[in-house]
């Protein structure tokens, strides 16, 4: 199969030539393959030099294994050769293993070759319109159905723990795939606090001291004492951590207190709705997940304690929740007229 | 009715001098103070108050020579935090320790009235051993509140009064106001205390003009002067220089807040509800006036009534004031339980009832706290039983408060101390 890649050397060349690829095959494992000459051509043209190929051969074998490759990757046949390298050096092995069994599968392979070489030069020249595909387009080619293929999503998922007026808010985000790389970068969880709740900065402050939480509110002038209907919605910027417990996740967690909220005619409980955060992440170098989801930038302090500001990415992610409500209870304004209230509220617990 | 039984007579067979059990207090509170510290390092949940570290945070500020008024929640006086910053210089215990000396120069304060008022060391001692040996100041002071500050203050100014120092009971009256606003209701018990007798009791039928008019001359006495003027001026000196000093800030978070604070979150008082019902409603303002109106009868008919003896006076002025206050928490029962060991001796009770109504005291909170518990903290709708057990509890302490009154008997032997 690998026969329209490394056909052109044997075809300009006497079998001796091939031989010598084979041998070359041999010590060189995968030295033929598909990945290698892919890298040796964009990195170094020497190494195709190094077969010791005349010059326009080396040349056409150098510029022929770019095309059959783009012919790969835009042929669907080519695909997956273009693909599994792997699979490519096995079967140069189990080439180079049957060539010396007989001469009926050397003139197939020949015959195969012709063809596929003609396809090539009528190609080649299709290509050469194309004056200005970048060199990165050939290498990205194979490598972009690569990130598309393996750019696993972002699982966010926000939870609510304890019960009453004093809440803590966890959340962890769940990376698909498991890379290593994942350690160098960092997460940044900003969290909308909708006006319903509230954040003691003090308390924050106390977490961060013990080292619990790395939270800090960006928002200013709050009242912790006023009710939901005079106050504002807030802001808090979160680290997150890596989580123990699993492999490529990180998580996040701040404790919220409740407002108290308008009073209610007949219900003695209102609802407060708890939006998904923006995830922002950022790494030293440039990872394929970061390509894959980042959204926009926002600028943002490195870490708690510095004063940097770095620019963040603010990644796109898939909540496993759309939001988190939760149930705060609510005084009945029916009670204010005391006397008969006091009457239906008893007849109402009763039937509860 | 049976003799009634001190409350520290058993003490006279332990034979223990005062000195002993004042040192024994202040072991305790030391002790509770490194606990403090021992807690707040292990546990989540820490000892020291959230007010403790408003204070040492606004003291913090002072230090750097910016406002302690920058700290959220800072509603005291700027003193407070000029008096606390030592705990920035030199150890963060400083301001524990301040209090706790405070809670014991309280009760100090208390064994010499009770001294003055003619019983003996071991009876006085044992009535202070209540407040000496009493776990809620206890655990007050060494968790970092302030409010024994204030008690010292105006047991200083009760203790001041007894022995005529007229001037200094009125700068130590004066700064306990600027600290904590509730010793202003004092004024009207102390005003009647220090007038001089009525040269001649009881005209029947004078007209009430005239005898209003004989009412405010005698209020013109030299003694209420000096008390009102010395007293007027010292609050006046620290509101004004404060107020040079940090502005509008102070005077809002000192006082204002104070007087207009109309907490709609659930606490101990039984209007809570109402205002939290009413908070948006065009009636909320008349209705937290109308809230005052029976604090202001209460207190009003109790000085004419008592002013003769002017600590059961503040005892019931203050018991009177907590219990109808808009807000009630628990650290305001503080401040009429420092002066409780002084009316004990006065109230004639059956042991056995003290008992019975200090344990319906304690039911009735606990029946608030089971449903502020399940609110707070399990998030079940309970605000009608948080209401219903703050009117109990109200009820309760009406019910206190009158069988306090009606065994209150006048010491005989006491005599109406003249004031030249």
């Amino acid at each position: 199969d690998l026969a329209h890649v490394t056909a052109p050397a044997p075809l300009f060349a006497p079998p001796p030539t091939r031989r010598r690829g084979a041998g070359r095959r041999r010590s060189e494992p995968g030295g033929l393959c598909c990945s290698l000459p892919r890298r040796r051509n964009f990195r170094g043209s020497t190494a195709a030099g190094s077969r010791g190929t005349a010059g326009p051969q080396a040349r056409v074998t150098e510029s022929s294994v770019p095309v059959t490759n783009s012919v790969a990757a835009l042929s669907r046949s080519g695909v997956r050769r273009a693909q599994a390298p792997p699979s490519a050096r096995s079967s140069v092995f189990t080439r180079s293993a049957r060539a010396p069994l007989g001469s009926a599968f050397s003139s197939v392979l020949a015959a195969r070759a012709v063809g596929v070489r003609a396809v090539a030069w009528l190609l080649l020249w299709e290509v050469a319109g194309f004056t200005s595909i970048p060199a990165t387009a050939f290498s990205a080619a194979p490598t972009d159905t690569g990130i598309r293929a393996t750019c696993s999503e972002i699982i966010l998922r926000q939870e609510v723990l304890k019960d009453g007026f004093h809440r803590d808010l966890l959340i962890k985000v769940k990376f698909g795939e498991s890379l290593e790389d994942l350690q160098t970068c960092r997460l940044l969880i900003k969290q909308y606090i909708p006006s319903g709740l509230f954040v003691d900065p003090y308390e924050l402050a106390s977490l961060r001291e013990r080292n619990i939480t790395e939270a800090v509110m960006v928002s200013e002038n709050f009242n912790i004492e006023a009710p939901n209907y005079l106050s504002k919605e807030s802001e808090v910027l979160i680290y997150a951590r890596q989580d123990s417990q699993c492999i490529d996740c990180f998580q996040a967690f701040l404790p919220v207190h409740y407002r108290y909220h308008r009073p209610h005619s007949k219900d003695g409980e209102t609802v407060i709705v708890v939006n998904n955060p923006d995830l922002l992440m950022y790494c030293d170098q440039e990872f394929p997940i970061l390509k894959c989801w980042a959204q926009s930038e926002v600028a943002a302090p490195c870490a708690l304690k510095s004063k940097d500001i770095c620019q963040w990415n603010n990644m796109k992610y898939k909540p496993v929740y759309k939001n988190v409500t939760l149930q705060v209870p609510v005084g009945l304004t029916i009670h204010t007229s005391l006397g008969s209230a006091f009457r239906t509220s008893i007849f109402r617990n009763r039937s509860q | 009715m049976a003799p009634t039984k001190p409350w520290g007579e058993w003490f006279l067979g332990l034979r223990v001098p005062p000195a002993g059990v004042f040192g024994v207090a202040f072991l305790a509170r030391v002790a509770l103070v490194f606990y403090g510290v021992f807690q707040d390092r292990t546990l989540l949940v820490r000892y020291t108050d959230v007010d403790y570290r408003v204070f040492t945070d606004a003291a913090r500020f002072v230090t750097e020579g910016r406002s302690p008024y920058l700290r959220a929640t800072y509603r005291y006086t700027p003193l407070l935090g000029w008096l606390l910053t030592p705990n920035v210089y030199l150890c963060e215990l400083f301001g524990k320790f301040l209090f706790i000396s405070c809670d014991l120069l309280t009760a100090f304060l208390l064994y010499r009235l009770l001294l003055f008022k003619g019983l003996g060391r071991r009876r006085a001692c044992g009535y202070c051993v209540f407040w000496l040996l009493n776990p809620l100041p206890m655990a007050v002071s060494s968790r970092g509140n302030a409010d024994s500050m204030v008690a010292a203050l105006v047991l200083a100014t009760l203790y001041l009064l007894a022995r005529r120092q007229v001037a200094c009971a009125a700068v130590s009256y004066g700064l306990a106001v600027h600290m904590k606003m509730y010793p202003v209701t004092y004024i009207l018990p102390i005003a009647l205390h220090l007038l001089p007798e009525r040269g001649d009791p009881g005209r029947p039928r004078c007209p009430f003009q005239a005898r209003l008019y004989e009412f405010l001359k005698r209020l013109c006495s030299r003694a209420v002067l000096l008390f009102v003027a010395v007293a007027g001026l010292t609050f006046s000196a620290l509101s004004f220089g404060f107020y040079q000093k940090y502005g509008w800030e102070f005077l809002e978070h000192t006082y204002l807040y104070h007087l207009t604070r109309r907490d709609i979150r659930h606490n101990f008082s039984p209007y809570f509800y109402m205002l939290y019902l009413t908070a948006e409603s065009p009636w909320s303002f008349s209705l937290g006036l109308a809230a005052f109106l029976p604090q202001f009868l209460l207190l009003s008919a109790v000085s004419f009534a008592y002013y003769r003896d002017l600590v059961f006076c503040c005892f019931l002025h203050t018991a009177i004031f907590v219990t109808f206050n808009k807000v009630c928490t628990s650290q305001y029962f503080l401040w009429y339980l420092c002066l409780l060991p002084l009316v004990m001796p006065l109230v004639r009770i059956r042991w056995k009832r003290a008992v019975v109504l200090l344990m319906l005291w304690f039911i009735g909170q606990a029946l608030w706290l089971a449903p502020a518990y399940l609110l707070e903290f399990q998030g079940k709708n309970t605000f009608l039983f948080i209401w219903l057990a703050g009117l109990f509890f109200l009820l309760i302490n009406c019910s206190i408060l009158i069988q306090i009154i009606s065994h209150y008997k006048q010491e005989p032997l006491a005599e109406r101390i003249k004031y030249d």
